[in-house]
């Protein structure tokens, strides 16, 4: 299959090494912290973007695996007092879990229940969480996580590998047999079945992995906040995550990563703005899809380097 | 020679409209066989029936001996029975080649190791060799259905099912196209179920009619018996003077 430009990894590798070493020329907790969040932003983004991107099955519930995998190392690890890094792997398999309950039942219809169940089921984790307060904690969620590593910036050069990891298996995957099987089922399902092809597996097993991997990154913020509440399940959190894939560029999943980052900065630095950052950000966004409803990160790259492939 | 297909007693009906009735057939390994029929005889029905993208209301559907009703279609291809469709449906966005690895990933296609080869292979027996990476997008209708059947032949099939293969295409492409699957015929040791209107064309290809009107099979026979078949001129020759004389 096609291979990944060397272009394209030299620019991996030089936006990583800018990302590790920004922290070191202004070396403050909160600015660590800051970019900590974006990248695990940015693992949430591009996993939803394997699934969704290529298929062209829009989940709109992503928050479920993200809570998922982090109220499983809240559990694990405040509740059961349990070694922090058994949360990773935990996280992910119950994220998978989860991803195999919806999945299951609903990718094998066409039409809108697959969205429409992600959304609900991520809605209904999130009421269940208040339900149950007895052993969730409830609004205050659970607190008293143990931290994967006592130095913040070490824990930031963690993530962001774990972040480098994450996009460059998923950008192998898309970019394999697998994913072109994924993007045909995103053109045509009929033809799909009619090329042999069992569409419902391939679908429930891209959504697998993007639960998995949002799961990780679930688990990580959690890891990260020392603590996990029910708004993780929000629909806000799915529908920040969607926008950031489109502004990244659909289906590229560099572009999702690059763009979870800028756009978590963004809401940052609007901060100094106050009551504004909200119509700031929100006007920022609507211009972007209007104006490149092909999103901004990815074709630019593949603009300005066009001539170097 | 062995039935290859068995179609007994299948009827399709849509609430009050029965598009299908009681359709008995067979067709032997190696044989060309011809559905025909007016618009809305039930043919394209029938089709979706067999390659499992409907159901039938009744009835039974053997391939190879084996039951194929109420299996999904991907189960059917895999079986060994592939389709091509009337509208045809090509991947957008990927070349030509990657149109064809799709089908050359399918469970039947496993044997194949270098999918890139098998795949470039069938684009050359189909006639468009050495355009492995031309976009679908700007593909002529006729070059479309020639990927429509290199599609299906990555599937490996047993039987190809072609719904109006020359609908829409001009005259010296219907004549190439109908080279090809004469070819196919021929070498691959393929057995052909053939949809079609253009009556010269299809009366040349097939060995062996099966005429239908209103959902009904009301003939079957060689072709030169079928377009003596009083049934037959009623129900398609009759109605379409015109258009049998032009096509």
């Amino acid at each position: 299959m096609k291979r990944i430009a060397p272009i394209d990894i030299a620019g991996g590798i030089l936006v990583v090494a800018f990302l590790a070493l920004l922290p070191m020329f202004a070396a403050s907790n909160y600015l660590t912290g800051v970019l900590t969040v974006c990248v695990i932003y940015g693992i949430w983004a591009s996993s939803w973007d394997f699934m969704s991107g290529l298929t062209g099955r829009e989940n709109f519930g992503h928050s479920l695996f993200i809570g998922a995998g982090a109220y499983t190392a809240g559990f694990l690890s405040s509740i059961w007092s349990t070694n922090p890094w058994v949360s990773l792997p935990l996280g992910v398999v119950i994220a998978i879990a989860f991803s195999l309950l919806v999945g299951f039942p609903t990718l094998r219809l066409r039409g809108p229940y697959f969205a429409l169940a992600m959304l609900s089921a991520s809605a209904i984790l999130q009421r269940l969480c208040l339900i149950f307060w007895e052993y969730t904690g409830g609004e205050e969620g659970i607190y008293g996580l143990d931290p994967l590593m006592k130095n913040p910036l070490h824990y930031y050069w963690f993530v962001l590998a774990i972040l480098a990891v994450t996009v460059i298996a998923l950008t192998l995957l898309a970019q394999s047999h697998w994913g072109l099987l994924l993007r045909a089922i995103r053109g045509d399902e009929a033809t799909c079945q009619a090329a042999g092809i069992n569409v419902t597996f391939y679908k429930i097993v891209s959504l697998m992995i993007s639960a998995g991997f949002a799961g990780l990154g679930g688990a990580l913020y959690a890891h990260y906040q020392l603590q996990v509440s029910p708004p993780l399940f929000s629909v806000v959190v799915s529908i920040t995550v969607i926008i950031m894939v489109y502004v990244g560029g659909i289906g590229s999943i560099y572009g999702a990563a690059v763009a979870a980052i800028l756009l978590t900065l963004l809401t940052e630095m609007l901060r100094g703005f106050g009551e504004y950052r909200l119509w700031i950000y929100t006007l920022t966004l609507m211009l972007i899809l209007f104006f490149l409803p092909n999103g901004l990160i990815a074709p630019l790259w593949r603009r300005l380097t066009e001539r170097l492939r | 020679m062995t039935d290859l297909l068995e179609v007994n007693g299948v009827t399709k009906r849509f609430g009050g409209l029965t598009a299908v009735k009681n359709a008995s057939f067979t067709l032997k390994k190696g044989e060309f066989t011809g559905i025909l029929g007016p618009n809305g005889a039930g043919k394209t029905t029938l089709f979706n029936i067999l390659t499992g993208f409907m159901q039938p209301t009744t009835g039974t559907i053997h391939f190879n001996g084996e039951l194929v009703r109420e299996l999904a279609p991907y189960k059917v291809v895999n079986r060994g029975m592939a389709r091509t469709f009337q509208l045809t449906r090509p991947f957008v966005g990927m070349n030509l080649l990657e149109n064809v690895l799709v089908a050359c990933m399918s469970p039947r296609a496993s044997e194949d190791k270098d999918k890139e080869a098998r795949a470039s292979y069938l684009l050359g027996q189909v006639g468009l060799g050495g355009r492995d990476k031309e976009p679908v997008e700007t593909l002529p209708y006729g070059d479309l259905r020639r990927l429509e059947i290199a599609r299906a032949l990555a599937t490996r099939p047993d039987l190809l099912l072609l719904d109006e293969p020359f609908a829409g295409l001009g005259s010296s492409e219907i004549e190439q196209l109908a080279q090809l699957i004469r070819r196919l015929h021929r070498e691959e040791n393929l057995t052909i179920l053939l949809i079609e209107h253009k009556l010269r064309e299809f009366m040349a290809l097939v060995s062996r009619v099966i005429a239908m009107n209103f959902g009904e099979i009301i003939a079957v026979g060689p072709p030169e018996e079928i377009v003596k078949n009083e049934k037959v001129i009623e129900a398609y020759i009759g109605k379409t003077e015109e258009a049998h004389a032009s096509a």
